[in-house]
């Protein structure tokens, strides 16, 4: 007898418990661009643009800068930044945020990656042909670059039960492009506590 | 209602449900997926998503859903979006790792399959063994690599989850991840990645019949040497005996094929089902359990030829194998459960048929309708991966593939035109053959 109530019971609350879960329809709440919100613990874009900000702010306080001084702004490319990580990051957002970051400080130059390069060098051979002899732009004036910034993203991750640790540590190099020099070396590290829950309705 | 005639109802209800031996094979989950399978069975997996598409698939199977998806839309050859429903499906386990008392309680009150579903442990491998092969398949090695490093954390927390599982460790996805490391030139992580190939094989194969790849055991011979262990080469050599150990391909310049056939289809959980009768009181006791069947496989091992060269598969994974001992690992726990429920249900049914004897048949029937087995799996995996791996010239090649049955009788010829092959590169080829 108590057995059944006991039953009866359960079997109330699981029908109220997976009321409760079913027919909730999304919410949508328009965020501005900048606000921080962590949600899975994963690399976002917060991250991407604080980590892009820093490191090129380091890199153009660097002396490799300061020596250059009075002999033009340098032209510099951006390269491969690899991804090592646990993570699917999207690195073209870290590339842009990055680009975004040295061509606003208006202290160096930026030119085109290969990518780029190669849809402008298309466009210039059409207009070779079809542009008028006034607006046509020639062959062989490219800016060439004087610097390439390369770099990886790393991740250590620990975890146990719900609980995990995430770090990350992403690594830059500005590399000479006339003698292979290493003229700038920038590192970033973030560490984040991630707590699952260990209940779920 | 008199004695007479309430027993003469529930008896006639059980020999109803329970047939004349008291076994009946109730239709599940796997039977709804029997005309998905015929589809993949004629190689029309673009007609087998229609019809998962137009199926009814309830929240707590919506994994299920997305790994069957994801592997169809493989098979149609959409990668991206292939990959994009592995993403959601890695989300949806780790959100699942979090317990549900309601969950819990409706297992214990109606039956297993009213949980999530989280995916068996080689499942939750596989998913990522996949995406990484998608992604390879596109050439995107560096995302491969990252489902490399996720293939780790997965395997760290299924040990923490069930440390003394024969099966937390996963010899195919080691063995994957080795030669993604070694192509790349990280000698120490790939070292150690064909380690634990080579410790996850010997552990597997003594359950079931399973052996150490060739390939993988010129692997590990190869690099013990390229990094002065000798000591630890020595053993190798001493447990592998005599394997030819050419200098790497990738090292010279050479590029490799690395070909992957995927098998048969994984075994399928049906459903078993024993309702008896108590005589005492007339209500009836039911368990169900699930068990695996076998799927028919003729395949033994391919063939793949490219230019003047020829090379066999081997087995690198034997999904069918695993699912079964895996389950048979788990079934005491299943069958305590379900032994449990059928008591409690027995109980209940009971208490109340002295003052309400309708009530109690009703609440008898409503539960042995409601004993199911939990018969859920990823039923679009493959039962075995074998792999062949072709050292070639950089440029293109024309790759010839011809599954073999027994005697090395040709069942499926496929060709593979114009394979770019780099220098120092792997390029990953797969072919799925379900079986007609």
């Amino acid at each position: 007898m108590r057995c059944t109530g006991r039953i009866a019971r359960g079997l109330v609350w699981t029908t109220l418990l997976a009321l409760c879960a079913a027919g909730c329809a999304p919410k949508v709440t328009r965020l501005d661009a900048g606000e921080v919100r962590d949600l899975s613990g994963a690399w976002n874009d917060t991250d991407s643009r604080l980590v892009s900000e820093e490191m090129v702010g380091d890199m153009l306080e660097g002396l490799w800068l300061r020596e250059r001084a009075g002999s033009g702004r340098p032209a510099v490319i951006v390269g491969e930044i690899r991804n090592l990580s646990h993570e699917h990051i999207s690195v073209s957002t870290f590339v842009a945020d990055i680009e975004r970051a040295v061509i606003n400080s208006g202290r160096v130059e930026f030119v085109a990656s290969r990518g780029e390069r190669g849809e402008i060098r298309e466009e210039r051979k059409d207009q070779d042909l079809h542009a008028s002899e006034s607006t046509r732009k020639a062959m062989g004036q490219e800016r060439g670059a004087d610097f390439m910034l390369q770099g990886t993203i790393n991740t250590i991750i620990d975890a146990s039960g719900q609980t995990q640790v995430r770090y990350y540590q992403v690594d830059l190099t500005l590399l000479s492009m006339a003698d292979n020099r290493k003229v700038w070396v920038g590192q970033k590290k973030i560490k984040k506590l991630v707590e699952r829950s260990r209940l779920r309705s | 209602m008199g004695a007479g005639t309430r027993r003469g109802l529930v008896f006639a209800l059980a020999g109803l449900l329970a047939g004349p031996t008291g076994l009946t094979g109730c239709a599940g989950h796997s039977r709804s997926f029997a005309p998905i399978e015929r589809c993949l069975a004629t190689q029309r997996p673009a007609d087998a998503l229609v019809l998962l598409d137009a199926q009814k698939h309830a929240g707590r199977d919506r994994l299920l859903y997305l790994l069957n998806r994801a592997m169809l839309l493989r098979l149609t050859g959409d990668l991206a979006g292939s990959n994009a429903h592995f993403e959601q499906a890695k989300e949806l386990i780790d959100a699942l790792s979090a317990l549900s008392v309601s969950e819990q309680a409706a297992s214990f009150l109606v039956n297993d399959a009213t949980r999530s579903y989280e995916g068996e442990p080689h499942e939750q491998v596989l998913l990522h063994m996949y995406a990484a092969l998608n992604y390879l398949e596109e050439g995107r090695r560096d995302e491969a690599r990252v489902e490399a490093l996720q293939v780790d954390l997965r395997l760290r927390r299924l040990a923490e989850r069930a440390p003394e599982s024969p099966f937390r460790a996963d010899p195919f996805a080691r063995y994957l991840t080795g030669l993604l490391y070694e192509e790349r030139g990280e000698w120490s992580d790939a070292l150690i990645a064909y380690r634990k190939a080579f410790e996850a094989y010997r552990a597997h194969g003594e359950r079931y019949p399973l052996a150490v790849p060739p390939a993988l055991q010129a692997d590990l011979l190869r690099l013990t040497a390229r990094m002065g262990l000798s000591d630890e080469r020595e053993g190798y050599r001493q447990a592998f005996g005599d394997v030819p150990t050419e200098g790497s391909p990738l090292e010279e310049g050479l590029g490799e094929v690395v070909f992957l056939l995927h098998s048969g289809l994984a075994p399928v959980k049906r459903e078993e089902s024993l309702v008896l009768p108590d005589p005492a009181s007339g209500l009836l006791v039911s368990v169900s359990l699930p068990r695996y069947e076998r799927r028919t496989r003729h395949a033994q091992r391919a063939r793949v030829a490219a230019g003047d060269r020829t090379a066999y598969t081997e087995l690198a994974h034997d999904i069918e194998a695993i699912a079964l001992a895996n389950h048979e690992a788990l079934l005491p726990g299943i069958t305590a459960r379900a032994l449990a429920r059928a008591v409690a249900k027995f109980a209940a049914a009971k208490s109340v048929q002295k003052r309400n004897e309708a009530a109690s048949v009703l609440l008898n029937l409503a539960a042995v309708l409601t004993e199911r087995a939990d018969t859920r799996s990823w039923l679009t995996l493959p039962a075995q991966i074998q792999v062949a791996r072709v050292a070639l010239e950089a440029g293109r090649h024309d790759v010839t593939l011809e599954v073999l049955g027994a005697s090395d009788r040709v069942l499926c010829r496929q060709e593979f035109p114009g394979v770019r092959v780099e220098g120092g590169r792997r390029t990953y080829l797969s072919y799925h053959w379900p079986e007609p």
